[in-house]
């Protein structure tokens, strides 16, 4: 069946340490081709930027990212075009980015950060100012990248899941109706 | 209490007249005089068919709703004994979709509505007991088997209050033999 509404990754509070692999890894696979970014450290020459954010609260931890929603707030809030949909996920076109924090101001979640923008190893300056480019850093589920979502594959505690939504509702739709057969004589 | 609508197992055919009388309801006739292709059609309940079953799933109007406490724009509340949704608030992030364990929310086109990219705009969708809507439930009215029932908080009180009294008399009839 053709696949109508976007994926997205959930965190796991429960599960969660706070070990900030997920960040590590996805900053990790959006920088091996455009910043040379390898399995080491020694070759990270650009400012780590993840595309999920940890987050610690009052009783514990999750990473938060993007939703992928299917009015996006972001998209519809970006003047520039630089947010559209690509295959169902809401994708940020980093170079058409101007950093105008409209999409951070819309998303409820907190899912965008304005972060420094760095190209063959270097940061992109701004001629006529002292700060580099930044753009707006979300998750893309790893779009174009091999193997699906870092994080989800990285988390040592499993915290992190890849959910397809409908196909979710469909097996929950399957239980409920079981479970009718339960309760058919409740008068 | 929340009201709600279930389904009968042992009376759905799975005909699927619930879906389109849902339809019907929300959308007005004119659905049957557009071009099929031109519209989308989102029905509030899902029928549901395995090996062993067929019936319509929708929801349970829960009274600590799941998707009402994870809505981060408040688009879910409860109104008149119904949980609603207000799909000018809702964006689509589908967490509700993901919080409820039934199954009970998708996610459907607006018709006529796009994105600022021109792309479809999609909002949750789930049953609202025909809230503001002449005459109930649709669902209930048109199908066929009268395999879905509107359960009301009396309806369920009593039924309540009739096994516990059933329950009494059987528990006394176990000390008193002899009456």
């Amino acid at each position: 069946m053709k696949k109508e509404i976007g994926s997205f990754v959930v965190g796991d509070s429960t599960k969660c340490t706070g070990c900030k692999a997920c960040e590590v890894a996805c900053f990790t696979v959006h920088n091996r081709k455009s910043n040379h970014v390898g399995n080491t450290v020694g070759t990270v020459t650009v400012p780590v930027t993840p595309r999920l954010f940890l987050t610690r609260f009052e009783q514990g931890c999750m990473p938060i990212q993007c939703k992928h929603c299917e009015d996006a707030p972001c998209l519809n809030a970006c003047s520039k075009g630089a947010i559209s949909r690509i295959d169902h996920q809401v994708i940020v076109d980093a170079e058409k980015c101007i950093g105008c924090k409209d999409c951070m101001q819309a998303c409820p979640f907190g899912a965008i950060a304005l972060l420094p923008y760095a190209k063959d190893g270097r940061l992109v300056a701004q001629p006529m100012a002292e700060e580099p480019k930044v753009f707006a850093s979300k998750c893309d589920l790893c779009a174009g990248i091999e193997g699906g979502p870092a994080c989800v594959k990285v988390c040592p505690h499993q915290a992190l899941r890849l959910v397809d939504p409908e196909a979710e509702r469909e097996e929950k739709n399957i239980r409920a109706a079981e479970s009718l057969l339960l309760t058919k004589d409740w008068r | 209490m929340n009201y709600f609508v279930k389904g009968n197992p042992d009376l759905c055919i799975g005909c699927r007249t619930c879906m389109i009388g849902c339809v019907v309801a929300h959308e007005g006739k004119h659905i049957f005089e557009v071009d099929p292709d031109s519209y989308s059609f989102n029905p509030k309940l899902h029928m549901v068919k395995t090996a062993r079953l067929s019936v319509p799933v929708q929801c349970k109007h829960c009274e600590n709703p799941a998707c009402m406490a994870v809505c981060p724009v408040g688009a879910i509340s409860q109104k008149d004994h119904c949980i609603v949704i207000d799909t000018d608030k809702c964006m689509g992030c589908k967490s509700c979709m993901d919080a409820c364990p039934f199954g009970a929310i998708n996610m459907t086109v607006q018709t006529g509505k796009v994105q600022a990219d021109g792309s479809e705009k999609k909002v949750a969708n789930k049953c609202d007991l025909c809230y503001g809507l002449p005459g109930g439930p649709a669902c209930v009215r048109v199908c066929p088997t009268e395999a879905l029932t509107l359960v009301t908080e009396e309806e369920l009180g009593d039924a309540m209050e009739r096994k516990r009294m059933e329950a009494a008399r059987n528990a006394y009839r176990e000390t008193h033999p002899q009456e």
